[in-house]
């Protein structure tokens, strides 16, 4: 096929991932097919090679080497389309392929503005990104791990559902944050699992990993620091500063149902409106028997500080 | 009494200080290492409770038992509430079952004075210095330094963790007289100030390391970190009729005099067995807010305590500082954000550090319309008098500030024409 001839036909393209797409975006532009031409697809081209069927002239995906053909963009116009790729749109929302084409193409026609968060476009990625970033921040913030020790040995498990495509993400962060320890991650999605040297993806996630996740995320119980946290977190609750709207804007109400303390949530926040809110204490400690001390002398090397000149 | 009494009480008896940051650390990773925790600087909230407040570090006392009488304090030894005490030991199992539950980053540990300073200091140093050397922790840990403890004791300290924290409590000698007898103004001084000398040489030889990387990879040869996250401190508000002149103008010295990262607000909350002379009202959170919002445009926008407040009193609590400010400056006003300095930009109200600095990418691209203030996301109602841009000019610029603060304080309607 001779690119420049086919390049007013429309075509259909297909990516699974950003590699994907950046290879296959690569050789659309080379053969100077325009945004309005491409109709992108999600997943595997496989069927239908017929109608996406590279030119001749350009090379295999895997070569990596840089052509005197390669398009050039910036690391981080790359560093943002790639993570803007990570963005699950929802209903009425462009889908994430031809929005990068477009982006893409822009750019290449000399319109640097198009990355631009003013720029109706780029303001769209910027918006992603920023989303996703959220997302893999959430990740790593309120991903609960369980401990499980039985005849596989101590490891840590927890059941995740992100809103985007941040399961590598969190995996890196896991990673050098448990050092050593295996731990096992499944969402609805993919799965990932550390064992203190390696991480296993798996596409999707095998079913074996959803149920352990999964009852470990139900069974919190059987887990014997369990209670020590959720006893830590009604204890560094100050009731006398109770304030519902900030705590959801930070952590929104999806993410409870598999937070270890998430039920707690509701009936602390009753029981400081109920009374609990003049003081800052817990109230169970308040009803704990107290104790004044002494005066006492400072036992030290040096004078006390003189509190009377 | 059983752990989890403890804990109970003495997370309970440390909610009072407000700072949980886990933000400022180095790099560290445990892939390929014995040991557990990870940082990069950036700070994790792990939860959120009902108030509010991020949950980052397991913050707990190691003993709420005090032979102190700050009045202000529920652990004051005068104060009837229940005592415990934990061991270094039951710390660090705490800190690493949380950690490895991922409810927390890391550990910011403080402690009533018992026996002398020093020994309350040796008690919290023995706790970290058991997570960094037995367990080869690598999460954050932050330590109350004890401004009466030796400085040997706080010189130890700093190489294990990564933020030092002496707290003021109070701005002025007569308050700090009144509510802590045995607090001294000149010793929290000088524990900052030597804190200070010990991160700043630190720093000097960390940028030497990297210029000359050293060959050896034994951690001994390198040069010895400090504290690297910085120093804070807090300020209680509300506890006293100090005013917020006063604190903010005290905030300011401590980042100009001794470098601090933070200076963190705390609005008094009441407290059981209230002294005499303490203010029972609910904690002044609007005026905390307020606090931080001024802490921060001295902090990053180059304000000066001063102008924020040029006498003595109070910030405004219906209008943010910034644009209180502006309404006092009306001459400064409209700023032409194709032309003006970033600073000036930086103080229009409504328009925020990120969006400057994309402005001025934008305008070396070409000029600045209206239409980019709304996709840049600035606050639209409260930027419109302050600004002009290639198709815009407020056409409320003559208004005086009386009548301009009460449009913008009165409630907008919840949609609103674009002009
Ligand atoms: S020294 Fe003062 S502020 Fe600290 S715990 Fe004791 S009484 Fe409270």
């Amino acid at each position: 096929m001779n690119p420049d001839s086919s390049s007013m036909a429309p075509r259909i393209a297909h990516a699974r991932d950003f590699d994907e797409w950046r290879e296959r975006a690569r050789r659309l532009l080379m053969a100077g097919v325009p945004p309005p031409n491409v109709t992108w697809r999600d997943g595997d081209d496989s069927h239908d090679d017929l109608f996406s069927s590279p030119p001749a002239s350009v090379k295999p995906p895997s070569s990596r080497e840089p052509s005197s053909t390669s398009i050039r963009i910036g690391r981080e116009q790359l560093a943002l389309l790639r993570n803007a790729a990570r963005y699950r749109s929802g209903k009425g929302e462009q889908a994430r392929w031809p929005l990068l084409y477009r982006v893409l193409w822009r750019w290449v026609q000399g319109d640097a503005a198009a990355t631009h968060p003013a720029d109706a476009d780029g303001r769209v990625l910027h918006q992603r990104w920023h989303a996703v970033k959220r997302e893999a921040h959430h990740m790593h913030a309120f991903l609960r791990f369980h401990r499980r020790d039985d005849a596989l040995g101590e490891r840590y498990v927890a059941w995740f559902e992100p809103a985007h495509d941040v399961l590598d993400l969190g995996a890196e962060h896991f990673a050098d944050r448990m050092g050593g320890s295996p731990w096992l991650i499944a969402t609805p999605e993919g799965g990932v699992h550390w064992n203190g040297s390696t991480l296993d993806y798996r596409f999707p996630c095998p079913a074996a990993w959803t149920t352990e996740a999964r009852t470990a995320a139900e069974r919190a119980n059987a887990d014997e620091d369990h209670a020590l946290w959720r006893t830590y977190f009604v204890s560094t609750f100050n009731p006398a500063r109770l304030n519902h709207k900030v705590m959801t804007q930070h952590m929104p109400q999806r993410f409870w149902r598999h937070l270890s303390e998430g039920d707690l949530i509701p009936s602390m926040e009753a029981k400081a409106r109920h009374g609990g809110q003049r003081l800052a204490q817990e109230s169970s400690v308040g009803q704990r028997k107290g104790k004044a001390l002494p005066p006492g002398r400072l036992a030290s090397h040096r004078p006390p500080p003189a509190s009377d000149d | 009494m059983e752990l989890i009494d403890k804990l109970s009480i003495l997370a309970d008896a440390a909610k009072y200080d407000a700072s949980c940051a886990s933000s400022g650390a180095p790099k560290r990773s445990s892939r390929g290492k014995a040991g557990l925790g990870s940082s990069d600087g950036m700070g994790i909230c792990h939860s959120f409770t009902p108030d509010g407040r991020c949950v980052s570090l397991l913050k707990v006392l190691l003993t709420n038992f005090c032979l102190f009488d700050c009045q202000y304090c529920v652990n004051r030894r005068s104060s009837n509430v229940p005592r415990a005490r934990f061991t270094p030991e039951e710390v660090v199992r705490l800190t690493l079952s949380f950690y490895r539950r991922n409810t927390i980053s890391g550990l910011f540990l403080s402690s009533g004075i018992i026996r002398s300073s020093d020994y309350t200091m040796e008690q919290m140093i023995q706790v970290a210095r058991s997570l960094r050397e037995t367990h080869q922790f690598r999460g954050y840990i932050h330590l109350k330094a004890i401004p009466e403890a030796d400085p040997k004791l706080l010189e130890e300290a700093g190489r294990y963790a990564d933020r030092l924290s002496a707290n003021i409590e109070l701005p002025t000698l007569t308050s700090l007289k009144t509510l802590a007898p045995e607090k001294e103004l000149g010793t929290i001084h000088s524990a900052m100030g030597h804190m200070r000398q010990r991160i700043d040489a630190a720093n000097d030889d960390a940028r030497q390391d990297a210029r000359h990387p050293v060959r050896s990879n034994n951690p001994k040869r390198q040069a010895p970190r400090y504290a690297p996250g910085g120093q804070s401190t807090q300020m209680i508000v509300g506890a006293d009729a100090t005013d917020d002149r006063t604190i903010l103008q005290s905030a300011q010295h401590l980042y100009r005099d001794f470098r601090l990262k933070r200076v963190y607000y705390s609005a008094f909350s009441p407290i059981p067995e209230r002294p005499a002379g303490l203010p029972q009202a609910a904690p002044p959170l609007l005026r905390e807010h307020r606090l931080y919002q001024a802490d921060f445009l001295i902090r990053s926008y180059g304000f000066q305590a001063e102008e924020l407040l040029n006498a003595p009193g109070n910030l405004d609590l219906e209008i943010d500082p910034k644009l209180a400010w502006a309404l006092a400056h009306r001459n400064d006003f409209p700023v032409d954000l194709n032309r003006a300095e970033p600073a000036m930009i930086a103080r229009v109200p409504g328009i925020g550090l990120r969006s400057v600095q994309r402005l001025i990418d934008l305008r070396r691209l070409r000029r600045i319309r209206y239409q980019d203030l709304v996709a840049l996301r600035c606050r639209l109602d409260t930027m419109r008098p302050f600004v002009i841009t290639q198709d815009y000019r407020p056409a409320d610029a003559n208004l005086d500030s009386t009548r301009l603060r009460q449009s913008l304080t009165a409630p907008q309607p919840a949609q609103m024409a674009l002009w």
